[in-house]
């Protein structure tokens, strides 16, 4: 019988490590988001954001001083016009932050507080004016000190891409399948569209409206009246945001298949190219070529044909959409032995960046 | 292992009668009650076999032959031994047929609480991990995300009904949930404590006895405390998996209901005296 208590204090004892191994409150982790104002390369990663020098590859500044367990970074930071360095937490902490993208500091931190959700997407600064989609389903509309203007606009879904803008309403895409246009100078909700999966990624803005991937596996295109049209089909979700570059459309999917859509013509500019496993990042697409990340640690150049120019092992998983700082890629990896890279465009490795333990 | 033969299968059958029941509001914490009800379906054998056992044990500690040889060989624990598994091949006594059910609740509640968090989804990347679990047959991009919204509560979420003023240690409100789980917890396992006396001529009897006591006082506060900090979804289980106990054992006839009354075990004792 003494056995059959050993037997049940240990029984008692796995369950509470297994339970709490799970975490009581949901575990936030998530790929990192990056940003660059052509010198500095932002890096939110974890508990930290940090500031990188875009020709050295040395870290400038890193916010907060000191990990704090309640915040944590993974949304793409957003620089404003008048210097500011916006990101959102997505730790047990909800707050948005505004740094001085020089120097790290805060210049404002949760003057508001009143987001329910995780801060998973970049705000969009718009006629001095912060739109900040919340994991909770709201748009919160903060003037450019962080205070709010007006009630938040609620949508519905977890909102996890940010806003983008025709220069007059705003385009929100939700978790839950729906892309809501919106009129900034009223609030009012002009428009809400079900495109029949879940939206993660941003509108990109087309000629008189926007086109829209989705877990659908369809990419639509979506006019401020509200009709739509499927212009493309892809075997598999649709995660990044679709790039428009001299009328061509690029995306890709979770397949791998990476995609050249001709808008004038409505016709793939080339045939099945899927390089190297599931591409979750947006395409980056410059002049004479796109380059892509793709989950299993590849990074690829193609030209416009889409064959490869180049492809580099980049380690670790990679999810963040790449981006363009002067002549440097800058890329970012997931678990990987370092936490960005920038490459030039023949694919030469410029530099890494590791943060210091 | 764990991810193929626990995590996905429960992810998809979750999903699966989340579908079914049409992927609305408050359709996610209805599929966790359908799952908790099919999966106690499932090991509804293997409870009746625990009930079984713990009575079959429970009867012998107060057998005469088997106290008499307790007697007999006190002082010789060999043979007491052999002595004891003599009586257990004879009367078809199974001493592990009571904890087998219990070993096999335990990668139940822990998959469930893991699928419920996979299935969720709250960031990105769990929502890739959660693309890479579901079969192909289910209707993924329909039912993905989930509503995760069930009467007051979000189900992926600590419980707790907002409270006017700020308590430091209930950072989720008041807890009803928990108190609910530590409630029906508190039941189940005063229902099935034995109603007759241990043999006082029996320490493993009386071992048994105390260790009961102290289960009726421990568990509850251990599934309440689950209840209070874990994903919400996980106290809908364990509430449903109660109380689909406390019937089960209620229809084998065996449920001592005077347990729940305070001292009443003792006017059971006094009663049998």
């Amino acid at each position: 019988m003494n056995m059959k208590k050993v037997y049940l204090i240990l029984l008692l004892v796995l369950a509470a490590l297994f339970l709490s191994a799970c975490s009581g409150r949901t575990v936030t982790n998530n790929w990192p988001g990056l940003s660059t104002d052509g010198e500095r390369a932002y890096l939110a990663s974890g508990s930290f954001v940090y500031a990188i020098d875009v020709k050295t590859g040395k870290e400038v500044w890193k916010y907060p001083e000191s990990a704090s367990g309640s915040l944590l970074f993974f949304a793409t930071p957003t620089l404003t016009q008048d210097g500011q360095l916006l990101i959102g937490s997505a730790g047990s902490t909800r707050s948005l932050v505004s740094l001085d993208p020089a120097t790290g500091k805060e210049k404002w931190s949760a003057p508001f507080n009143g987001a329910k959700g995780a801060w998973e997407a970049a705000p969009l600064v718009f006629n001095e004016t912060i739109y900040a989609p919340n994991t909770d389903g709201y748009l919160y509309i903060l003037n450019m000190s962080g205070g709010e203007v007006s009630d938040p606009i609620e949508l519905g879904g977890s909102l996890w891409s940010t806003p983008v803008t025709d220069g007059t309403l705003l385009y929100v895409t939700a978790l839950d399948h729906h892309l809501h246009v919106v009129d900034p100078a009223t609030g009012e909700i002009k428009n809400t569209v079900d495109l029949g999966g879940g939206i993660p990624g941003s509108a990109a803005i087309g000629d008189g409206g926007v086109y829209v991937g989705s877990f659908a596996a369809t990419v639509e295109f979506v006019q401020a009246d509200g009709s739509h049209e499927v212009v493309a089909n892809t075997g598999n979700w649709i995660w990044g945001t679709p790039v428009l570059s001299n009328e061509t459309l690029y995306y890709a999917d979770l397949s791998g298949n990476l995609f050249s859509l001709d808008l004038a013509s409505k016709t793939q500019n080339w045939g099945t190219v899927q390089p190297d496993g599931p591409v979750v990042a947006s395409l980056l697409a410059t002049e004479n070529t796109i380059y892509v990340v793709a989950e299993e640690g590849k990074f690829i150049a193609l030209d416009q044909d889409g064959k490869i120019v180049w492809e580099k092992e980049t380690g670790g998983k990679n999810y963040t959409t790449p981006v363009l700082a002067g002549d440097l890629i800058l890329v970012a990896p997931y678990q990987a032995e370092y936490a960005l890279a920038a490459y030039d465009a023949e694919g030469k490795q410029a530099w890494t960046y590791t943060p210091e333990k | 292992m764990w991810e193929s033969f626990i995590i996905q299968p429960m992810v998809n059958l979750l999903l699966w009668i989340y579908d079914v029941l049409g992927h609305g509001p408050q359709m996610f914490g209805l599929a966790i009650i359908l799952f908790t009800i099919l999966i106690r379906l499932i090991t509804w054998p293997l409870n009746a076999s625990q009930v079984k056992g713990a009575q079959a044990m429970q009867e012998l500690q107060n057998d005469k032959e088997w106290q008499e040889i307790q007697k007999k060989y006190a002082k010789d624990r060999e043979k007491l031994a052999q002595e004891q598994m003599r009586i257990y091949q004879e009367r078809g006594i199974n001493p592990f047929a009571s904890c087998l059910p219990t070993l096999i609740q335990f990668p139940i509640i822990i998959g469930l609480y893991q699928s419920i968090i996979r299935a969720m989804a709250a960031t990105p990347l769990d929502m890739l991990k959660l693309a890479r679990t579901i079969y192909p047959f289910q209707n993924i991009s329909e039912i993905i995300p989930l509503n995760s919204k069930f009467l007051w509560m979000n189900l992926g979420q600590p419980e707790g009904i907002p409270l006017p003023f700020d308590v430091s240690f209930l950072p989720h409100g008041f807890p009803l949930l928990a108190i609910i789980v530590a409630l029906t917890t508190y039941i189940q396992t005063k229902l099935t404590m034995p109603n007759t006396p241990p043999n006082p001529n029996d320490q493993a009897s009386a071992q048994t006895a105390a260790m009961s006591g102290t289960m009726s006082i421990y568990m509850p506060l251990m599934l309440g405390w689950f209840a209070l900090n874990f994903a919400s979804g996980i106290a809908v289980y364990f509430i449903t998996s109660n109380l689909l106990g406390i019937v089960q054992y209620a229809a084998t006839g065996r449920a001592n209901w005077s347990n729940l009354l305070p001292g009443g075990n003792k006017n059971n004792q006094a009663k049998k005296k």
